[in-house]
C-alpha cells in the first residue's frame, strides 16, 4: 500500500508526465495492467512504446484503435486479471485528420485537411502532440466505459508546452490578432482575399516583409476555413481541461533519480500545482540501491583477483546509490508534501511482462527500497526557485 | 577517417536522457584545446554545457567561457529580434511592428517561424566572416534537442520550403539547406547508450538525418558503456555466493549489452562507434567531462590511439 494504490482503485484517469527517457511508458503499462489484475477494466494509451511492450503484452503491434491484451500474455504472471486489459498507441497525425473530419463543415474538409497550415498544425506545431494526447484522452474518457484509463504523454522538452498546449492550439485556431491584423479580408468573408486587401493593413504589410505576402494570405484562407470548426474546438479544449482539474484525474509525474533531471521534475512539479492539477505521486525511476555492507565481508573470501573484480563493482554501485540518494533527498526536500515512489534499476531493460509485474510491485509499495537520508538544508533552499545544476 | 576536426558545424543529437550535453560538452573542449575557436549552441533549453565545465550559465548572448571556447544559449526571443532586425534593418520598425502585443502573439503561430530564427541563428553564426574573409567560429557545437524534437528542429528549412511560398522566409530556408546539406561543413555525433530503446533510436535517428535532413552522420556515441569485467569462470566460481553472483552477472549483462549495442551500431550506421565508458564519481562536473573528452580524442582528431 502507498499513495498510488488508492489512486489506482479510484481514479479513472492516470497522467504519466515527465521528461524523455526516464520510463514513462514502462510506468503507464504497469499501472494499467496492475489495476486490470485488481479488477477495474483499464487501458493503457501509449506514445511511441518500444516494440518489445507491445510483444510482451501479447500484442503484435498497436495503432490507434484499442486492443485487448489476451489473457495468454498475462499467463506467465501466474495470476488470473479480474478485469480486461487493453492498450492502444496513439498515432498523431490519424487523431487530428479524425477530428477535422468529424468537425469541419462537409464542403470544407478536404480544403482543411490539404492545406500546408494544417499539416503543419498537425504534425509540427509545439505542443500540438501534446494537444493531440490530451484531446484523444478526452474523447476516451467521454465515450468509452474503461474503469481507469492511463494515458503515457509525449517526451516532453519544456513542461509548458504539456500544460499550455490546449491554450496554445485554441489560440491558434482562434486568433485574434490574426483576425485584427488581416481584418479587411476576413471580415469580407472572401476566400480568395486579395493582395491588396491584405496589403491594406500596415501591420500585415510589415510582416509580410518577413513572411512574404502569400504566406500570410494562405494563413489568412486557412484561419478562414477552420473557423466553421472553432466552436467545437473550444468546447472540446474546455472539456479537456475540466477533465485535467478533475478528482478522477490524477497526475504521476515519473523522473530518474540523476542530478540532471532534479531542476527539470521540481520545475514541472510546481507548474502541475499551479496549474491545480493532483499530483498523485513522483515515481522516481531506476534508483539505485546501496548494496548491502556484508557483501564487503563475503568478497573477501573469493581469489584476489575475483575479489578485486567484485570490490570494484560493489564500489561502483556504491557510488550510484550515493548519488541516486542525494538526487532523492533533494527532492524529496523540494516537494516535501508529494509522495514519492522509488522503484529500483532493473538488470537490464524492463520490456517483458515479468519485468513489468516486478515495476508494478514497487509502484504500488508490495515491495520498498529504504527511504532516503533527509537533506541537508541548502540544498532545499537552491530548489525552490528555478535553477540550474551544480 | 577523417576526424570532427575537418568539419565546422557539429550536430549533437541522441534520445533523451543518453548525456548529449555531456558528450557536447566534452567535444567543444576537445575543440578549443586544439586551438580552434569553438562556439557551443543549446538550443532553447536549460542550460547544461557551461554548468557541466564549471562555468556559469552564458545565457542568450555569445559569451566566453575559457581560452578558444565561447557558449550561446539560443532562445526564441532574441533570435527573433535578431532575425527580424537583418530582414528588415530598422529598429523602429521593429519596434513598433515587432513589439507590438498583437503581432507577437501572431507570429507565433506561424508554423516553424520559432525554429527557423532559432536554426538561422546558429547557422548564422556557421556563416560568420571576419573581414579578411576567414570564418570567425572553427568550430560550432550544436547542443541539439532530442530525438523527435531534433528532427522536427532540423527539418524546417525543408518543411518551409515545402510550405511557404517563395519570399523572405524560404530565401532565408534555403540558406540553411545548404549549410546543413553540406557534407564538408557538417556533420552529425548521435549519442546512445547501451540499452535496447536508445539504440533503436539512434538508428531511426540515422535514418531520418540522412533522408529528410540530408545530414551525415560522422560517428556514434555509445555512452555510459560497461566494459568486459567477469568471464565465464568468475561467474561460476561466484555460485555459492549469491549475492556476490548478482552484482557480478549485472555487470556481465551490461557489458554484454555493451558489446551488442556496439555491434549493431556499426554495422546499421557504417560509421565508427566510440565508447565513453560510464563515469563514476560523485560529483559530474568539470572532472568528468575532461575523463569523457580524453575517450573522444580520435573522433576529434581522426588520429588513432592516443
Amino acid at each position: 500500500m502507498n499513495a498510488l494504490s488508492p489512486a489506482l482503485a479510484k481514479k479513472r484517469v492516470l497522467v504519466c508526465v515527465g521528461s524523455g527517457g526516464v520510463g514513462k511508458t514502462t510506468v503507464s503499462a504497469t499501472l494499467a495492467l496492475r489495476a486490470a489484475v485488481d479488477g477495474r477494466s483499464s487501458l493503457v494509451c501509449t506514445i511511441d512504446p518500444a516494440r518489445r511492450l507491445a510483444n510482451s503484452l501479447g500484442l503484435h503491434t498497436l495503432g490507434n484503435v484499442e486492443a485487448e491484451v489476451p489473457a495468454s500474455a498475462l499467463a506467465p504472471l501466474g495470476v488470473s486479471p479480474k478485469s480486461r486489459l487493453h492498450a492502444m498507441m496513439l498515432d498523431m497525425k490519424q487523431t487530428w485528420d479524425d477530428l477535422v473530419t468529424r468537425y469541419a463543415p462537409p464542403d470544407k474538409r478536404e480544403r482543411i485537411l490539404a492545406n500546408r497550415f494544417y499539416q503543419s498544425l498537425s504534425s509540427a506545431l509545439a505542443g500540438s502532440q501534446e494537444y493531440i494526447a490530451m484531446e484523444k484522452l478526452w474523447e476516451l474518457r467521454t465515450q468509452r466505459d474503461y474503469e481507469l484509463i492511463v494515458l503515457d504523454t509525449p517526451p516532453t522538452a519544456h513542461a509548458l508546452d504539456f500544460l499550455e498546449a490546449p491554450n496554445r492550439v485554441l489560440d491558434f485556431l482562434d486568433n485574434e490578432a490574426a483576425r485584427k491584423l488581416l481584418t479587411p479580408a476576413l471580415a469580407a468573408g472572401k476566400l480568395g482575399l486579395s493582395l491588396f486587401s491584405l496589403g491594406s493593413s500596415y501591420m500585415a504589410k510589415t510582416l509580410s516583409k518577413l513572411t512574404g505576402a502569400e504566406t500570410l494570405q494562405e494563413l489568412a484562407n486557412f484561419l478562414l476555413a477552420i473557423a466553421p470548426m472553432n466552436e467545437s474546438f473550444r468546447d472540446r479544449a474546455r472539456g479537456v481541461r475540466e477533465l485535467l482539474e478533475a478528482e478522477q484525474t490524477g497526475f504521476v509525474l515519473v523522473t530518474s533519480p540523476g542530478r540532471e533531471r532534479l531542476d527539470e521534475v521540481v520545475h514541472f512539479h510546481r507548474l502541475l500545482k499551479q496549474h491545480r492539477m493532483e499530483v498523485v505521486a513522483l515515481v522516481v525511476n531506476r534508483v539505485h540501491p546501496m548494496p548491502r555492507p556484508e557483501l564487503w565481508e563475503e568478497a573477501k573470501q573469493l581469489t584476489p583477483t575475483r575479489r578485486a573484480k567484485v570490490e570494484e563493482t560493489l564500489r561502483e554501485l556504491e557510488v550510484l546509490a550515493i548519488q541516486d540518494a542525494a538526487g532523492l533527498a533533494a527532492l524529496r526536500a523540494a516537494c516535501p508534501e508529494t509522495p514519492l515512489i522509488q522503484v529500483p534499476r532493473f538488470d537490464l531493460d524492463v520490456h517483458d511482462i515479468a519485468a513489468l509485474w516486478r515495476t508494478g510491485r514497487f509502484l504500488l509499495g508490495d515491495e520498498q527500497l529504504p527511504p532516503p537520508p533527509p537533506a541537508p538544508p541548502v540544498d532545499a533552499e537552491r530548489l525552490r526557485e528555478p535553477r540550474l545544476p551544480d | 577517417m577523417a576526424g570532427l576536426l575537418d568539419k565546422r558545424l557539429w550536430i549533437v543529437s541522441g534520445k533523451g536522457g543518453v548525456g548529449k550535453s555531456t558528450i557536447a560538452a566534452a567535444l567543444a573542449l576537445r575543440s578549443a584545446r586544439a586551438g580552434r575557436r569553438t562556439l557551443v549552441c543549446e538550443v532553447n533549453t536549460q542550460e547544461r554545457v557551461s554548468l557541466l565545465l564549471g562555468h556559469p550559465p552564458a545565457g542568450p548572448e555569445v559569451t566566453k567561457l575559457e581560452e578558444n571556447l565561447w557558449s550561446v544559449d539560443v532562445r526564441p526571443q532574441e533570435a527573433m529580434r535578431e532575425y527580424v532586425l537583418m530582414v528588415l534593418r530598422f529598429e523602429t520598425l521593429y519596434k513598433t511592428v515587432f513589439e507590438n502585443r498583437l503581432v507577437r502573439y501572431f507570429l507565433r503561430f506561424i508554423p516553424s517561424l520559432q525554429e527557423l530564427v532559432l536554426l538561422g541563428k546558429i547557422l548564422y553564426h556557421a556563416q560568420e566572416r571576419r573581414p579578411d574573409g576567414s570564418p570567425v567560429w572553427d568550430t560550432l557545437v550544436m547542443d541539439a534537442p532530442a530525438t523527435g524534437h531534433a528532427i522536427a528542429f532540423l527539418r524546417v528549412p525543408q518543411v518551409l520550403l515545402q510550405t511557404v511560398p517563395p519570399g523572405p522566409m524560404s530565401r532565408e530556408a534555403m540558406k540553411m539547406r545548404d549549410i546543413l546539406e553540406d557534407p564538408a561543413t557538417t556533420a552529425a555525433v548521435l549519442v546512445s547508450l547501451p540499452e535496447e530503446m536508445p539504440v533503436n533510436e539512434t538508428l531511426e535517428l540515422h535514418s531520418a538525418l540522412k533522408e529528410q535532413v540530408r545530414v551525415r552522420t560522422h560517428a556514434a556515441v555509445l555512452n555510459a558503456a560497461f566494459p568486459e569485467r567477469f568471464t565465464a569462470d568468475d561467474l561460476e566460481a561466484l555460485v555459492e555466493h549469491p549475492e556476490l553472483l548478482h552484482v557480478a552477472r549485472s555487470h556481465h549483462d551490461r557489458a554484454a549489452q555493451t558489446v551488442l549495442a556496439q555491434v549493431k551500431l556499426e554495422r546499421n550506421l557504417q560509421t565508427p562507434v566510440y565508447q565513453v565508458p560510464r563515469i563514476f564519481a560523485s560529483s559530474f562536473g568539470r572532472e568528468a567531462i575532461e575523463q569523457v573528452m580524453g575517450h573522444l580524442d580520435s573522433l576529434v582528431t581522426g588520429k588513432e590511439g592516443t
